[in-house]
Parts: C-alpha cells; sequence; structure tokens
C-alpha cells in the first residue's frame, strides 16, 4: 500500500488512538499486502474505534449509560423530531418575514403547520414508551433521557408562543 | 469482516482475534506483522490490520498484552502474567469443549 493511502486511513481513527498506535499502524498498513479487503477492514474498524473507542474513552461502558441510553431509538427519535420541528418553524418564520417584511399569523393553517403538529404529538407515545421501557431500570439515566427530550419539545414550541403563530 | 467476538468463519478458520493475538504471544513478542503471519501459521486465519489492532488495544487495555520498547515504527508486544493465565484458562475451556463435542460426534 502507498504511503499516502495508509497515512489516509490512520487519520480515520480517533486523534487518541492514532497518537499512541497511529505510527505502527500505518507502517503495518504500508508493508502490508493492502487491497480492497484491507481498505475496508480500516474503514470499519477506525468506525468501531470511534463508536466505543478503546483509547481515552470507556472500553466497556455500561448498558444504561446515558450514552448508550440516548442511542436507543425510543431516546433519539423524539429528539430529532423536535428538532425537525423547531427547524421547521424557524425556516417558515424568516421565509414569512423576507417575503412580508413582517411575521404572519393570521394565515390559515397550512402544511407547515400540520407537519409541526404531526411531529410534535407523533412523539410523545415514543417518549411514553421510552419511559414505560428504562424508568425502572436505569431511572437516572433515563429521567436525564426525558429531561432532554423535555427541552427539546418546549424549545420546539417556544417560537410558536413567542411569535404568537 | 472479523469482529472480535468469538466466530467460526469457515470450516477450517477459527475467528477470535483477541484470543489468537494472545496465541501468537505465548512463544515470544512480536509486531504487526509477525503477528499477522505468525497467526496464519497456527491455524490459517489472516486478520486484517484494523482488527489486529482493534484486539491489541484491548489486550493492552485490559493488561493482558504490553508494549515494548519500539523498532523503527515497528512495536513489538508480550504477554503479560494475567494474560498467559486468561489465555490458559480460555485454552483449557476450548479443549474440554472440543473433547465433548469430539465424543459427540463419535456417537453418531
Amino acid at each position: 500500500m502507498t504511503p499516502q493511502a495508509a497515512r489516509w486511513l490512520t487519520r480515520l481513527y480517533p486523534w487518541a488512538w492514532r497518537e499512541r498506535y497511529g505510527e505502527e499502524f500505518e507502517e503495518l498498513l504500508e508493508t502490508g499486502p493492502g487491497g480492497l479487503r484491507t481498505v475496508v477492514n480500516s474503514i470499519w474498524s477506525a468506525l468501531v474505534e470511534r463508536i466505543f473507542p478503546t483509547v481515552g474513552g470507556n472500553m466497556n461502558p455500561s448498558l444504561n449509560s446515558f450514552g448508550r441510553m440516548i442511542q436507543r431509538p425510543s431516546a433519539f427519535i423524539p429528539l430529532t423530531m423536535s428538532s425537525i420541528a423547531l427547524v421547521t418553524v424557524l425556516i417558515a418564520v424568516a421565509w414569512g418575514f423576507h417575503q412580508t417584511g413582517h411575521v404572519d399569523r393570521d394565515s390559515d393553517e397550512g402544511s407547515i403547520a400540520h407537519i409541526f403538529q404531526l411531529l410534535m404529538s407523533l412523539q410523545v407515545p415514543i417518549v411514553l414508551f421510552f419511559a414505560i421501557k428504562w424508568l425502572r431500570r436505569a431511572p437516572r439515566q433515563t429521567l436525564g433521557v426525558l429531561a432532554l427530550q423535555a427541552g427539546a419539545w418546549l424549545a420546539a414550541c417556544a417560537p410558536v408562543f413567542y411569535f404568537n403563530l | 469482516m472479523r469482529s472480535t467476538r468469538n466466530v467460526v468463519e469457515d470450516e477450517k478458520q477459527y475467528s477470535d482475534p483477541p484470543l489468537l493475538v494472545l496465541a501468537s504471544l505465548a512463544n515470544g513478542p512480536k509486531h504487526g506483522h509477525a503477528m499477522i503471519e505468525d497467526i496464519v501459521g497456527l491455524c490459517g486465519t489472516r486478520l486484517g490490520p484494523g482488527t489486529l489492532y482493534g484486539a491489541i488495544a484491548r489486550l493492552e487495555k485490559q493488561g493482558w498484552i504490553a508494549p515494548m520498547a519500539p523498532e523503527e515504527r515497528r512495536r513489538p508486544y508480550r504477554i503479560t502474567a494475567e494474560g498467559t493465565r486468561v489465555l490458559r484458562a480460555r485454552l483449557m475451556t476450548l479443549r474440554q469443549f472440543a473433547k465433548a463435542g469430539l465424543g459427540r460426534l463419535e456417537a453418531l
């Protein structure tokens, strides 16, 4: 493998890992046979190292740690929905202001309002599912995630109340 | 792609990268390239560089192997006393498992 390719593959790893193993790993790549299999193997391993770091991170994090908890679909999907709702409202407000010079409060509910309502209401059963499933198993971490979800929900609603939309 | 879980990839190749690395270091310190070739000779499995260093990093963090002084850009590793104990225990378990499994096959 060429030194440039070896260096590029090594750079895919986190900084702390490269500090410890970068030089010897790069040398191994340079002297090895190379090929597609080596490239795929290195990319995959770098990805795994970024997700489950052995250097500069906790190698075996608790299954119920906050970091693991927030990765569960029922935890991050409501957060994502609130974020999308917030961005949608802000874009709508900015677009209305750009078009008319003021925030339009009197227009009928359009598709953006319906999208916002769907995003805000459909996440409620997901949050309930998350709370029911995890509150007894890991109460502290679950409450942390629920607080984050509530904060995101309120943040998405804030422009609606602020602009009286 | 090899994971760090115990996997029998095909009929002749055994793949458990941390165990393979420990077994490779059992007869003396080696650097990465030497480990790959030694493991090929040991069981026919060729570990990818990413898989090898994933196993090395985890074994080092667990204290089962230790780095030695670098030789230019290469760094040899040696197995620790704790690593030797773990390797022996794992191999004993495998031996008991293989003995029981082969015994059942003979009964067929």
